[in-house]
């Protein structure tokens, strides 16, 4: 029997797990409706410099918004509370039993928390972007490709390290929990250094956060708030090279944690 | 094979529910943002801006009704026309060099044109982009027109007709999909 027969088993018993009916059904159906709910084209309007890549960004953004949050909702279930009750329960050591190696376990385990629930944002909100507005999507796909890149590159850092604890900790609760408090966090560092960076002309501390989470970048790289007259003197505004550069850093860094998580996996987890 | 009919169903009943949420959507109302309506007369020649309520969103539709005791070309142009004191008055300031320079030179700026001969004309039009909407009224006749006109700008969470349209397709593939599965869900249930 080759390789692929139970990676492909596993692979199915994991999506058997993580989109138990209806749960899958149900994110689909909050993605369709949050896309049309949330998208606002109106900021396309007011956006900054009024160019059709802006204009992509700034709905593209209005899209995610909302979005992004049921996503993220999904993906910490599936890797905290999949994977974690799989270790909890001892499942794990049945996937062990196959004539596989750990590391196309928790491949077959991460393409199905995070691969099949990526698939399915990504597919049902550009279908619906293109639905709604098929001559912003086709000339800007690649403002809109770079700003869900920017905007996935977070709660993809926060997954690696929920995987991490989940592991480390033999339990998805307290890696939910650590997963959802960093969620939150960012929003509140995000906005101290924005006003820090107001109150003493220096960047720095949003330079610092762009690495980890590069949509900060991108937000200032398409003007930030230049539109409100007491926040435009932020004194950041990065080039696209510099912006492209906070993105694939950023992923650098989540690739970096899946690998740990990888090596932590085919080595160091006994059970 | 179950694991075929597994993958097909589910994929069924995720496209039966992206096709009540796009139904959900078509089915909430519109909201007229503007309008503009009345009786109105134009000299032969004669151009005159109707309506422009600057830019338009894919989430926008311009509605307009004209009726005509005569010959009128009416058209949607992706324009910006503005406001400005002429000769002591308000005007737009566009004319039929205007218009005439915009139809020879600037084709792509005509999102569409229809030439109204004594009868009702109604028309929708859902931009895919942003843009500047300017409906504009011609007489190319030798006599003057009259014409009732009524031209809204409503707008909505998507167009409703597209998203319903992409709802009654998904919604039976889904079903043909999910059917298999569900007969294999009903017959286990009934064998326990």
């Amino acid at each position: 029997m080759g390789k692929g027969k139970p990676f492909l088993e596993v692979l199915a018993s994991a999506i058997h797990e993580d989109f138990r009916f209806p749960f899958l059904e149900l994110f689909a159906f909050l993605y369709a409706l949050g896309t049309f709910a949330l998208a606002n084209f109106t900021v396309g309007i007011y956006s900054q410099a009024g160019t059709n890549d802006a204009v992509a960004y700034s709905v593209t953004s209005s899209l995610i918004g909302g979005s992004l949050i049921i996503f993220i909702i999904l993906v910490f279930k599936n890797v905290a509370y999949g994977l974690g009750s799989d270790l909890e329960k001892g499942i794990i050591q049945t996937y062990f039993s196959y004539p596989l190696k750990r590391r196309a376990i928790l491949t077959a385990k991460l393409l199905s928390a995070i691969g099949v629930s990526l698939l399915l944002f990504l597919g049902i909100q550009i279908s619906a972007f293109y639905i709604l507005a098929p001559d912003i999507v086709l000339p800007q796909f690649g403002t809109i490709v770079l700003t869900y890149a920017a905007n996935l590159s977070y709660p993809l850092f926060i997954s690696a390290i929920m995987l991490l604890l989940t592991m480390k900790l033999r339990r998805g609760g307290i890696g939910l929990v650590i997963g959802i408090v960093l969620y939150v966090a960012m929003n509140i560092v995000s906005s101290l250094a924005f006003f820090v960076a107001l109150a003493t002309k220096s960047a720095i501390g949003l330079q610092i956060i762009s690495v980890i989470s590069p949509s900060y970048a991108l937000q200032y790289y398409y003007g930030g708030l230049a539109s409100v007259p007491e926040f435009s003197s932020v004194p950041w505004t990065p080039t696209l090279s510099e912006t492209m550069l906070y993105v694939g850093g950023s992923y650098v860094i989540v690739a970096a944690l899946f690998i740990l998580g990888y090596v932590y996996f085919s080595r160091r987890l006994n059970l | 094979m179950k694991r075929w009919i597994n993958i097909l169903g589910r994929g069924g009943t995720t496209l039966i529910a992206i096709s009540l949420a796009l139904l959900l959507v078509s089915l909430i109302p519109q909201i007229e943002s503007s309008s503009g309506s009345g009786t109105d007369g134009i000299q032969p020649g004669e151009v005159k801006i109707m309506f422009s309520p600057g830019t338009i969103t894919p989430q926008q539709e311009v509605h307009v009704s004209f009726t005509t005791e005569g010959t009128l070309s009416v058209y949607l142009l992706d324009i910006k026309v503005g406001l400005q004191i002429i000769n002591g008055t308000f005007d737009y300031g566009f004319n039929s060099t205007d218009l005439q320079e915009l139809l020879d030179n600037h084709p792509e700026q005509i999102k569409w044109e229809h030439e109204v001969v004594n009868t009702t004309y109604e028309q929708n039009y859902n931009p895919s982009k942003l843009m500047n909407a300017t409906v504009v009224a011609y007489n190319q006749g030798t006599e003057m027109v009259m014409f009732d006109f009524d031209i809204s700008l409503k707008s909505s969470l998507a167009p409703g007709d597209k998203v319903r349209t992409i709802a009654y397709f998904t919604a039976p593939i889904g079903v043909i999909m999910a059917i298999p599965w569900f007969l294999n869900v009903w017959k286990q249930r009934k064998h326990k």
